[in-house]
């Protein structure tokens, strides 16, 4: 409660004084900007109370998780054979990845289409998008019945090609311990350089040109994979066919899935710096979140027309606004997409951090509901069947998350994540270098 | 001078591993096909269940689990008998009862895998455990699945089980006694102890004109004049004859084009010979490395200007 009144008060006072945005001189170019590289979170003990508490959360997850795979999947979840996938695939994995898409949607943008300005939270996205999917394979381990026999997945000549599965598990697996493992190991290397001692830092400056060699290959590899996986858990749902309601059953259900990966993805990413410079009193950069503010705001209404053009090529546009339950699922979910895109549009909410934030929120809270809906809500294996997930079942998925709090927590302070001035990081060096002989 | 060569290198790797992985997905690629209407082969069995021959004696019930060495389901008989509510993890083939809630109309039932000739199952399974193996018998096998259940969610007729209740579950379903009895040139074990002959064996078209002569016989007698299954879901082989509707004695109203045409009729273009990723890839690519060598020429500045090592 507390550090919520502290939140919103220091969200009062970005937004009152707006001290936050760049300095601009009378061309308008700005001089200071606040983001300029990934600063540890230096000046906050490592180990505090949340911390802590995530940290018990993820014990009881993971140990019920271990429990759980010396015993059948029964006592451990809700689910039945009317339906058999419960929140560990529909949540932790098929919703929750669409968070970590951030390292996805923000690298396109950043890379692809040269939006300069989003390399700076570049380490943020590919932070937490490590950590949704690390997270989220880890509740497939344990969700499947008979995870020994996953090695067919070595063999290319035991899989089943047609199936959107065998992507999702070639595909989600190769990316998070290859690509996003590259993409997020210059964290670590620098870490090393800067505390390692000559040798370290002589293997290091050797390895540096193949890393920064093999760079481009490797992100056009790190894009092109979740482009594949993130459309093909939409794809999963296809051969759901009538059991899903024909407001989201669609065969553009792949490409929609992907987009609200987009939306999710972007949104969450925002929301994270912000709330995340906020707590640890680091100055915002207006500049670079309203960047990410636009760019949102323009897949935001990408997918509402593709999923209005998808409504009305199947004639379901009568259906979508017939007000009954479904419809009414169907307007809430496209409302916390759509206020985002519109409001967004505007420089004055983009520059303003309040505005900011719920819009962000309100986009994460859409994608996750595009993707989460189809696989439950509006699943209906037409039996007298019902699912709801269980104690065991929902402490599990809530330790996963609670994990990827703790790393995500660790990493701030250890390693150069979370943007700041150039200034800061030189102080911390001033800081920790006191009383210890300078390094060359 | 040495970047270039490691990034020759990279690339040279990246196609040569591009081509490996497209060489061996499209070599299984090339084998089946979703045509939206598939066509049964002639060698093709078939089962036709006719509920207005079925007595409902469920002699096929005890004989399918004897065949096929399952225990009873005893769980609402006291330890008694068998006695299934449903198709479930110990019950591949069960007789269930329609009973018009007004008036004194009733119609039996028999529920087993439908054996389609384009399964969603062996669509959805990610390392073909379950597959259309001989006579289009649709069976499973243990070594190859993983228990993701996608089998459950795809197939639109609820038929694979899963053992929730073990250590190391297998997945359920009917398999047209394929090794069991198949295999020694004998029929299932339902059709083969049915006293009536309400369910019968024989290749599909042999049945299918078997049906057809029935509804001639008699117009009117069986819902719709039609056979259940000819068409459902692309087709499959075990086919129905109801004297009432279809979706009274729980099967679903289909239609006739497969699912896993639905599914993959977009993808299957995609994916051809992994084209679309390796073209995104080279777009991506080229994209890419133009920013990315603007960004690298950058670098000696922005480094220069903050006296510290350019972060990725």
């Amino acid at each position: 409660m507390n550090r919520w009144k502290k939140l919103t008060e220091l969200l009062s006072v970005a937004d009152l004084h707006n001290t936050t945005t760049g300095t601009h001189d009378e061309g308008g170019i700005t001089l200071v900007n606040h983001w300029q590289r990934g600063v540890p979170v230096y000046r906050e003990p490592v180990i505090t109370r949340p911390l802590l508490f995530f940290a018990a959360l993820a014990a009881l997850g993971l140990g019920l998780a271990l429990v759980r795979f010396l015993s059948p999947l029964g006592p451990f979840s809700g689910m039945n054979d009317a339906y058999a996938w419960g929140i560990w695939k529909t949540f932790n994995v098929m919703t929750l990845t669409a968070l970590g898409s951030g390292a996805l949607a923000v690298g396109v943008a950043a890379w692809v289409f040269n939006r300069q300005k989003l390399h700076v939270v570049m380490r943020t996205a590919l932070v937490t998008g490590f950590l949704f999917y690390a997270t989220g394979l880890l509740a497939l381990g344990f969700d499947v019945g008979r995870a020994w026999n996953f090695w067919h997945v070595l063999l290319p000549w035991h899989w089943n090609t047609h199936s959107a599965m065998l992507e999702v598990a070639v595909c989600m697996p190769l990316y998070c311990a290859v690509f996003l493992a590259f993409e997020n190991l210059p964290l670590l290397l620098e870490r090393l350089y800067y505390t390692g001692g000559d040798a370290t830092r002589a293997t290091l400056r050797g390895a540096a040109p193949f890393l920064r060699g093999i760079y481009p290959f490797m992100i056009t590899g790190a894009y092109v994979l979740p482009l594949m996986h993130q459309s093909s858990l939409g794809g999963l749902l296809l051969l759901g066919g009538d059991k899903i309601h024909p407001l989201w059953q669609s065969v553009l259900l792949p490409l929609l899935y992907l987009l609200a990966a987009g939306v999710a993805g972007l949104g969450f990413v925002t929301f994270l710096l912000l709330i995340a410079c906020l707590r640890y009193a680091r100055p915002l950069s207006l500049d670079v979140l309203g960047e990410l503010g636009t760019v949102l705001s323009w897949v935001c209404f990408v997918f509402l027309a593709v999923r209005f053009g998808d409504l009305a090529w199947r004639r379901q546009l009568g259906a979508a606004f017939a007000l009954d339950k479904m419809s009414v699922l169907f307007l809430f979910e496209t409302a916390l997409i759509l206020v985002p895109a519109v409001v967004l549009r505007s420089r004055a909410a983009r520059e303003t951090p309040r505005t900011l934030l719920n819009m962000a929120t309100l986009a994460c809270l859409g994608g996750l509901a595009y993707r989460f809906i189809p696989t439950t809500i509006a699943f209906n294996p037409g039996r007298q069947a019902s699912y709801f997930p269980n104690l065991p079942e929902v402490l599990m998925a809530l330790g996963y998350i609670a994990l990827a709090v703790v790393a995500f927590g660790l990493a701030v302070k250890y390693f150069a994540v979370l943007p700041a001035e150039t200034a800061e990081w030189n102080y911390m060096f001033r800081r920790l270098r006191r009383g210890r002989p300078a390094a060359a | 001078m040495n970047a270039g060569i490691t990034r020759r290198q990279a690339l040279l790797g990246i196609v040569g591993l591009g081509g490996t992985v497209a060489t061996a997905v499209a070599a299984p690629a090339a084998a089946v096909e979703h045509p939206a209407h598939p066509e049964a082969p002639p060698d093709a069995v078939a089962m036709l269940y006719d509920n207005t021959i079925c007595t409902g004696c469920k002699a096929c019930m005890p004989a399918c689990n004897d065949a096929n060495g399952l225990p009873p389901d005893t769980s609402l008989s006291a330890g008694l008998w068998h006695m299934p509510l449903d198709l479930n993890a110990k019950t591949k083939n069960i007789i269930k009862l329609y009973q018009e809630p007004q008036g004194p109309g009733f119609a039996f039932v028999k529920r087993q895998c439908m054996h389609c000739l384009d399964p969603a199952c062996v669509t959805a399974c990610p390392f073909g455990a379950l597959e259309k193996n001989r006579w289009g018998a649709v069976t499973w096998t243990g070594s190859r699945c993983i228990g993701c259940r996608y089998c459950e969610v795809a197939c639109p007729f609820e038929v694979p089980k899963f053992e929730w209740d073990q250590w190391n579950p297998k997945i359920v379903k009917c398999e047209f006694c394929f090794d069991q009895r198949l295999k020694q040139n004998q029929q299932p074990a339902c059709c083969a102890v049915c006293p009536t002959g309400a369910v019968i064996f024989g290749t599909r078209v042999d049945l299918l004109a078997k049906a057809k002569e029935r509804i001639a016989v008699t117009p009117g007698k069986y819902f719709e004049d039609r056979v259940y299954g000819e068409h459902e879901a692309g087709g499959t082989q075990v086919l129905y004859l109801s004297s009432v509707p279809f979706d009274k004695i729980g099967l679903p109203k289909l239609g006739s084009t497969s699912l896993g045409y639905y599914a993959t009729k977009v993808t299957s273009v995609i994916y051809k010979w992994l084209s679309g990723p390796i073209l995104v890839a080279g777009l991506l690519g080229a994209v890419i490395k133009r920013n990315w060598d603007r960004h690298e020429a950058e670098r000696p500045d922005r480094e220069k200007e903050t006296g510290l090592k350019d972060q990725l």
